[in-house]
């Protein structure tokens, strides 16, 4: 095992950068929070314990996390065998078409979800229909739709880092499994899942974190029904910014929580084997009719999938105010594209929201990947720090991270580590890169992890140097993992709505703004051809980190 | 260990710096090319990782006077209030960033040490007054400081009201006609409109706050508490559909019928049934909220000059007019010449009755009004 002075060096730096990027904002805010007029204070955390509402919130956040992980599981998971260990007819199409709910843009998706499965949605309309009942089959309300939308746009997170770990497997384990005289189910159990723990144990932490801080799901649908994301706006909204600290940092405490007892099921790199030969083929399903149930099956479950992203397109070519009650347009127009390339104050946000991103991604992914490096593979000192504070940003919702963000540094103190950045082009592509910082590293760590180290030692006894290593073995062998992380990260980052929305200026003005701005208008046709835009770009970024992460 | 090779060929990064204070505007000049370097056997050619992504941050600076905007108005207003200056003023260029009155207010926080806006363009004086506690805003007196208020009006000369914004009883004209309309606020809690009302979340919503605000000042006004004020809005609860969270949410399915009736601000209703929306409206009987919708210049403002101007220019009549013939806004001004002034402007005086709203009372309490109603009111109507 390699653990050098340098390695040491280079961690501790690591370590100090996230800590002053991700921890010391927090910090100034919480002490905003527990100080009031007159000093220190305890009173918002009394009148926090004191409502009943309160713990409502908290609990509803909580299970209905815990049940969008079950549900993104139970969807993902099975996909991604599909996809990866079956050769299907149109299997690189469909492996494709199903990562797409992560390129639903935000605001948009959750609207097209209402022209869907709304009770005037053409979904409900068919069901009533269909059954001839006289109200609306369904309500689009409370906690079911809110784990509706919730499966519907998480278990891309299982999907994507099964599929790349799956694409880690070596065929040669399956033969010696085999050779051995293990079954399938015996394999699956003893080889293939022990294989997929930290994908399984990095899905479920990055989906339990992002339903935790899910907003606008719970914002519109939700009814009654509450939980502390929208709670804490609420209270914010009203002017009681103390108690909406104590609300966050209620939420931030069970989001750590998780952290912690996730991370303790992970075992640590024991799941590593060696990558001698390649990657298994896809099986061919022999018997014919199950070939062709698997498949209608399959395409039928991506075309259910691809229906939100279908209506947005048919909204984008709607005209304002003619598609009411009817259960289809009466009218189209290319109206709503015109409008966005005719005036280039309108096409600019999709420039910005390119060089952002862009940013922000490059920079996440080479930090998640010194991280990893340096803790899993050089096994420094604080290497798990490092791990945690990788992955803290998902535990704060992204509102709360903004304003920690604008609070830390909305003023010029160097000396105290503060510098002044809002207002400037800068301070947006800092907050996508720290909220990046978890999806980028969690499939980084879990590919760093199935890595087997004695690689590096072959590589080191031919006498590589650490470089030649990292170039020609590591960065190689972790292809999948990287392509994987950077391009949910970029997607995130290009679509990201809630950080955005209380850093951007004038200048650095995203997609999502603008989308926003044309909904304020009840533009909902402009704001559906944005939210098109949008998604064909994330759409062409997926598709180049699957095919270049698949290609090696 | 740097994994990431950036090619500057024609990198501006410093110039960005230099250029924060000036006007920008868009040009592209630096594409750096990021290459991810992931090498294996075969290195470099097949497989280089390029990602080669147009990046365009380079500001340039046509030699107008920069004019920052924040404002709830829309882009339709903004664009047109933006074209006409402009035109006024070839030397000013004026930019705007459409935004909730309350994001305003908390951006403008955050900036305070830094401040990019000039001008903070609407929101009712109930938010205003918030910034003044914060000492978000410059005293400035409009040239036609004498022709309105005295209503709306800011102390020390912080803020002046530029359109006046009702709150009216609007529904779905394809299903409702205008005689079975609500013609009052007691009457949407008739039977008729059970589970058919769809209310924007009061939350976030000056316009909601206020017409809260209304019920709750007239309960104390009968009986001396909020008691009444809240039970009414508890029925109201038992009535409402849903809670939206945007108007563009509330207009779509207004449209289509998934409720028939809401409360909401005039301009918006207007200005969607222009689009083509199916609505109307009625205004309530025994009178209504009218927010005062105000306009101030932004402490530190970077170009005063410019930005008192386009002040100036939002009360002249000219402005005014313009903002009542294309996107529906009340003048403030009341001294607007009687032929110039749209049709409907003379409909909506007549018809609109004026509440007697106690804007203080509700300044002071309505903070602990909403988040009672947030957590013992929302959600309780179907229980009574």
């Amino acid at each position: 095992m390699i653990r050098s002075r340098r390695s040491q060096i280079i961690g501790a730096t690591l370590l100090l950068l996230l800590v002053w990027l991700v921890v010391y904002p927090l910090v100034l805010v919480l002490i905003e929070g527990v100080r009031g007029p007159e000093g220190w204070t305890l009173e918002y955390v009394r009148l926090f314990l004191d409502r009943p509402t309160e713990w409502q919130a908290l609990w509803g956040s909580l299970w209905t996390s815990l049940a969008s992980v079950v549900l993104a599981a139970v969807i993902g998971v099975p996909l991604a065998f599909l996809f990866s260990r079956y050769d299907l007819p149109g299997g690189r199409i469909l492996s494709a078409l199903v990562a797409l709910p992560a390129v639903l843009p935000p605001l948009v998706g959750v609207i097209a979800f209402m022209f869907l499965y709304g009770e005037t949605g053409f979904v409900s309309l068919l069901v009533q229909r269909l059954l001839r009942l006289q109200e609306p089959p369904w309500r689009l309300q409370g906690a079911g739709a809110i784990l509706l939308v919730h499966a519907y746009s998480m278990y891309v997170y299982f999907y994507l880092l099964v599929s790349a770990a799956l694409a880690g497997l070596d065929a040669s384990l399956f033969e010696a499994a085999a050779s051995l005289g293990a079954g399938r189910w015996r394999t699956l159990r003893r080889v293939v899942l022990p294989h997929l723990y930290p994908a399984l144990g990095g899905a479920a932490l990055l989906t339990f974190m992002t339903s935790l801080a899910s907003f606008s799901a719970p914002y519109i649908f939700g009814g009654g029904f509450r939980v502390m994301t929208t709670q804490i706006v609420a209270t914010r909204l009203n002017g009681e910014n103390a108690l909406a600290m104590v609300e966050t940092v209620s939420l931030t405490g069970l989001a750590l929580t998780a952290l912690w007892l996730l991370r303790g099921s992970q075992p640590s790199s024991n799941a590593a084997g060696g990558r001698k030969g390649t990657a298994p083929e896809r099986l061919p399903v022999s018997s014919r009719p199950l070939r062709l149930v698997l498949a209608a099956l399959a395409w039928s479950l991506a075309g259910v999938l691809l229906l939100p992203h279908l209506t947005l397109l048919l909204v984008s070519f709607v005209p304002l105010g003619t598609w009411t009650t009817e259960p289809l347009p009466p009218e189209y127009t290319l109206r709503n594209y015109l409008t966005l390339v005719q005036d280039p104050v309108r096409a600019r946000p999709l420039v910005n929201s390119l060089w952002l991103a862009t940013v922000a991604t490059v920079a996440a992914v080479a930090l998640a990947l010194l991280g990893a490096i340096v803790s899993v593979r050089r096994r420094i000192r604080g290497g798990r720090l490092i791990e945690g504070l990788l992955a803290l940003p998902w535990a704060v919702p992204g509102t709360v991270f903004a304003i920690a963000l604008a609070t830390a540094f909305s003023v010029n103190a160097p000396h105290a580590g503060r510098f002044l950045l809002v207002g400037t082009l800068w301070i947006l592509p800092l907050a996508y890169l720290v909220r990046n910082l978890p999806i980028t590293s969690r499939a980084i760590l879990a590919g760093v992890r199935a890595l087997d180290p004695s690689l590096d030692e072959a590589a080191a006894t031919l006498g590589a140097r650490r470089w030649r290593t990292l170039r020609r073995i590591t960065l190689p062998l972790l292809r999948p993992a990287l392509l994987a992380g950077a391009s949910l990260a970029f997607v995130t980052a290009f679509g990201d709505f809630v950080t955005s929305i209380i850093l951007y200026t004038y200048d650095t003005r995203p997609i999502s703004m603008e989308i926003l701005s044309s909904l304020r208008q009840s533009d909902v046709g402009v704001a559906a051809a944005y939210g098109v835009v949008l998604m064909l770009v994330s759409g062409a970024v997926f598709a180049l980190g699957a095919e270049r992460g698949s290609a090696g | 260990m740097s994994l990431l090779v950036f090619h500057h060929r024609d990198t501006e990064d410093t110039e960005i710096a230099k250029n924060k204070k000036t006007t920008t505007h868009l040009r592209l000049s630096s594409v750096p090319s990021v290459s991810l370097w992931c090498s294996g056997k075969r290195w470099p050619r097949q497989t280089q990782v390029w990602w080669c992504l147009l990046v365009a941050t380079a500001c340039g600076n046509d030699g107008r006077i920069p004019v920052v905007l924040y404002s709830p108005h829309g882009r339709d207003q903004l664009t047109l209030l933006e074209r006409a200056f402009e035109t006024r003023r070839p030397d000013v260029d004026v930019r705007w960033l459409d935004m909730g009155s309350q994001e305003i207010l908390d951006r403008l926080r955050f900036e305070r040490v830094n401040p990019q806006a000039d001008v903070w363009f609407g929101g009712p004086s109930t938010i205003f007054d918030r910034g003044i506690e914060d000492s978000l805003l410059a005293p400035y007196r409009p040239a036609w400081a004498d022709k309105v208020g005295p209503g709306g009006v800011g102390p020390n000369d912080l803020y002046y009201p530029a359109y006046r914004t009702p709150a009216v009883i609007a529904f779905n004209s394809r299903v409702v006609s205008r005689d079975e309309a609500p013609k009052d606020w007691d009457e949407v809690l008739a039977p008729r409109w059970d589970d058919e009302i769809l209310i924007r979340d009061p939350m976030a919503s000056g316009t909601m706050r206020a017409i809260w605000g209304l019920i709750l000042v007239r309960s104390i006004r009968e009986t001396g508490d909020t008691t009444r004020g809240m039970d009414w809005l508890r029925r109201l609860d038992g009535q409402t559909k849903a809670y939206t969270l945007n108007p563009a949410i509330l207009d779509e399915r207004l449209a289509r019928a998934e409720g028939l009736i809401t409360l909401w601000d005039l301009p918006d209703i207007l200005i969607s049934r222009s689009k083509g929306m199916p609505f109307d409206y009625t205004f309530p009987r025994s009178g209504t909220v009218v927010i005062e919708d105000a306009i101030g210049l932004v402490r530190g403002s970077r170009h005063p000059e410019a930005a008192r101007a386009f002040i100036d220019f939002v009360g002249a009549e000219e402005a005014q007019l313009l903002a009542a013939r294309e996107v529906y806004r009340l003048p403030a001004r009341r001294d607007l010449p009687a032929d110039q002034v749209p049709a409907w402007v003379a409909e909506v005086e007549s018809d609109m009755v004026v509440a007697d709203m106690d804007w203080e009372l509700l300044s002071r309490n309505g903070s602990a009004w909403m988040s009672y109603w947030d957590r013992h009111v929302r959600g309780t109507g179907d229980d009574r």
